[in-house]
């Protein structure tokens, strides 16, 4: 008995060192793959059809200067981005929005990007420049794309209806009022809606939509004081009212001025405006490409979205080009960027059948709307250059996006609440959120 | 003679040792890829977790050691405490919806034709399918207008269209019957072994006496198939807490948080807030939470076989 038991244990200690070595033996090939000097592994958050863009522009990449890529369009690009940096090994190239750089930097994960170490950074105006950098001052993106919410209106349903589109808060409702109610469509039933709004609190989308008309109502999340810190500033008398608009007239008032749903959509799920039955939706140029062939170019127009009180500022984001931490190809990190920037390369970004990845180009000897051969896309640039506010860049602002949207959507649900006892609860919350950063002023 | 003697034993005592050697060896080479897969896929992803709940996680600044805080600030977090309590009634009504249910449809499909079984096969589809895709089915099922097959139906007996997933007071049981049907066959083919294993004798000395239908239910099949409960009821125990793809496909935890589930919180602490420490933390308390719950139902069980 003493003999079998000493025998097992033998067995299954040489069965644990088999695992460890065969474990081994799996770490050490992956570390092979990924040293070669002359590849980048670049991610870009992307679905199947802009994927298709990069891929033509990193192929042109290749052609100029032999510098490989590998390509990885990643949808689930944070939880990735997690999984990576735990094991400190990160993309050499990510492409993804400029409001995560001060998320990323926090957490280590860029590398500081001098501008005048990119062959082109002059060709880059000192607004965009601005926008890349972090909290100690430095610089952590090349400015890749930009672009500005726009109102797509249906221009047929107006011609319908005799009506123009809205410049005002007040136009737009009435004209979204129009669109439920007077049967823009034909066809008899009242199946249509005045209005798209990705009202989910999940990954942060109300804030995200709705900041536009905080904008408008000359409402701030959180305000820079500049000298590095922050003040919340969701209980100011202009936040308070213009949330208070927007419960009472967007969600809580005649529930045909949205889409059914409004409260749980998101914008993969907000597809009335595409499949015909909504009238309006204010969203970014990306979705020009694809509402071309859904809903054809004749039946909608863009344009500037309607001002509130305070004016027609519209959310600017756009998206960044991040060197990763520690990947030691620094050189051919610069030139793919030089390469992104250059007007070649945002002219392959910009064109095509796909989705365009760059919208508004950061280069300034382009214009959105020559390059493409189409007016509706200076509505777009003139949105940016004029009339847009970016979130703040360098804190982390995801918890900041995440806390306003869990609030906005509960203020927009429960529609009884007292609205300014609610933001007086959220500027709370995010004062905790930048006092966790260091940046409470 | 004694020359003869000796050489025997010691030519059997060497055998026996190189046999019981081969035969030790044999079944752990056979385990080994299993073993290895989880090594690798779960119990070294799990040490991490747990060691990871102790630090303020930056990769590339160096983790920042916090002991508890980590555990400290998620408990004390009110989200959190609202997921939990949305995690239990969820879990509960869940678990018990599909036993029911599933107890339902076990009798209503045992037998041995071939049209049974063609359906039985059909009723246990949903257990294959992938509750992604479920979540997707259900989410246009139930669109809030007349349009939506639910509402449809509804609207055929003279009742409005019903916000089953932007209404916060229906979003949390619309969910629940998701998972209600998602996992009622499963427990139907689990109690439908343990009805397969019903001494027919006791039916019909049952019959025999004269009981009534609910009778017979309660003296007779519910005693014979406690061991197929008792699985059905461990396995709720472990899954219950755990629910994530349905409610983050079917409503993200809306509307204003209705619907966050422990796991979906632990998800957004993760990757929309960056927060790891504080999701792995979570994480961490789901784990010892769901170990206590499948202890606790086991020590009932055996009690109850004991008695």
């Amino acid at each position: 008995m003493g003999d079998r038991r000493r025998s097992r244990r033998l067995a299954a200690v040489l069965a644990v060192t088999g695992l460890a070595f065969a474990t081994a033996a799996c770490g050490a090939g992956s570390d092979s793959a990924g040293g070669d000097p002359n590849t980048l592994e670049v991610w870009t958050r992307s679905n199947p059809d802009a994927a298709a863009t990069y891929e033509r522009v990193f192929a042109a990449f290749t052609k100029k200067t032999g510098i490989k890529i590998d390509y990885q369009p990643v949808i689930n690009f944070d939880q990735q981005l997690q999984s990576r940096a735990s094991t400190k090994d990160l993309p050499d190239v990510m492409i993804n929005d400029t409001a995560l750089m001060g998320s990323y930097q926090s957490q280590g994960l860029l590398k500081a990007i001098a501008p005048d170490s990119i062959v082109g950074h002059d060709q880059i105006t000192a607004k965009s420049w601005s926008s890349t950098v972090g909290i100690d001052g430095k610089h952590y993106g090349v400015p890749y794309s930009r672009q500005a919410q726009t109102l797509m209106i249906r221009k047929d349903w107006l011609r319908k209806l005799g009506l123009e589109a809205p410049t005002t808060w007040q136009e737009m409702l009435s004209v979204a009022k129009a669109f439920a109610t007077r049967d823009p469509d034909g066809d008899g039933k009242a199946d249509t809606y005045g209005m798209v709004v990705p009202g989910s609190a999940q990954n942060g989308y109300a804030a995200w939509w709705g900041s536009s008309f905080l904008w408008q109502g000359g409402a701030k999340i959180v305000e820079p004081d500049g000298r590095g810190t922050y003040r919340p500033a969701m209980d100011s008398a202009a936040a308070v009212h213009t949330v208070t608009w927007m419960k009472d007239n967007l969600f809580c008032g005649d529930n045909a001025v949205t889409q059914p749903g409004a409260l749980t959509a998101i914008t993969s799920t907000a597809t009335n405006f595409q499949d015909g039955n909504a009238g309006m939706y204010m969203t970014g140029p990306y979705n020009i490409t694809t509402f071309d062939q859904t809903l054809g170019k004749d039946k909608y127009e863009v344009v500037p979205a309607p001002a509130g009180p305070a004016g027609g500022d519209v959310l600017a984001d756009g998206e960044n080009v991040y060197f990763g931490a520690k990947t030691g190809k620094t050189k051919q990190e610069q030139a793919l960027a030089a390469f992104l920037i250059s007007p070649e390369g945002q002219k392959i970004a910009m064109t095509g059948e796909n989705q365009p990845v760059v919208r508004i180009p950061v280069n300034s000897t382009l214009d959105a709307a020559t390059v493409r051969d189409d007016a509706r896309w200076s509505v777009v640039q003139k949105a940016y250059e004029d009339a847009s506010q970016q979130f703040p860049n360098a804190p982390d602002f995801a918890p900041i996006k995440q806390d306003t949207a869990d609030s906005l959507n509960a203020i927009f649900t429960y529609c009884g609440g007292d609205v300014g006892s609610q933001l007086k609860e959220l500027n709370e919350t995010l004062a905790g959120d930048l006092k966790d950063q260091d940046l409470l002023k | 003679m004694t020359a003869t003697v000796t050489t025997p034993a010691a030519r059997g005592a060497f055998k026996a040792r190189k046999v019981f050697n081969k035969k030790a060896l044999v079944p752990w080479l056979f385990l080994a890829p299993g073993l290895l897969l989880a090594l690798v896929f779960k119990f070294w992803p799990m040490a991490k977790g747990v060691w990871l709940s102790f630090f303020d996680v930056r990769p590339f600044l160096g983790d920042r050691w916090t002991g508890l805080d980590n555990y400290t600030r998620v408990l004390t977090d009110h989200r959190f405490q609202d997921a939990i309590g949305h995690t239990l009634v969820l879990g509960i009504g869940q678990s018990l919806g599909a036993i029911f249910l599933g107890f339902v449809l076990a009798l209503l499909l045992e037998g041995q034709a071939r049209s049974l079984k063609i359906v039985r096969t059909a009723v246990f589809l949903p257990a294959v399918t992938a509750t992604a895709v479920v979540g997707e089915l259900w989410r246009l099922m139930y669109y809030p207008t007349s349009d939506g097959l639910i509402n449809s139906g509804l609207n055929f007996f003279g009742i409005g269209p019903v916000q089953f997933l932007d209404n916060p007071d229906l979003a949390l049981w619309s969910t629940m019957a998701m998972g209600i049907w998602i996992w009622a066959p499963y427990n139907m083919v689990i109690i439908m072994a343990g009805l397969a294993g019903v001494d027919r004798s006791l039916y019909e000395a049952a019959a025999m006496d004269g009981v009534s239908l609910w009778q017979r239910l309660r003296y007779v099949t519910l005693p014979a198939i406690r061991p197929a409960l008792g699985i059905v009821l461990t396995l709720a125990a472990i899954r219950g807490l755990r629910v994530f793809t349905e409610v983050y496909v079917l409503t993200g935890g809306g509307p204003a948080g209705s619907t966050e589930v422990w796991m979906t919180r632990a998800y957004t602490l993760g990757f929309t807030r960056n927060d790891i420490g504080g999701a792995s933390a979570a994480s961490v308390v789901l784990l010892c939470v769901t170990l206590l719950l499948t202890v606790t139902v086991n020590y009932f069980r055996k009690r109850g076989d004991v008695r």
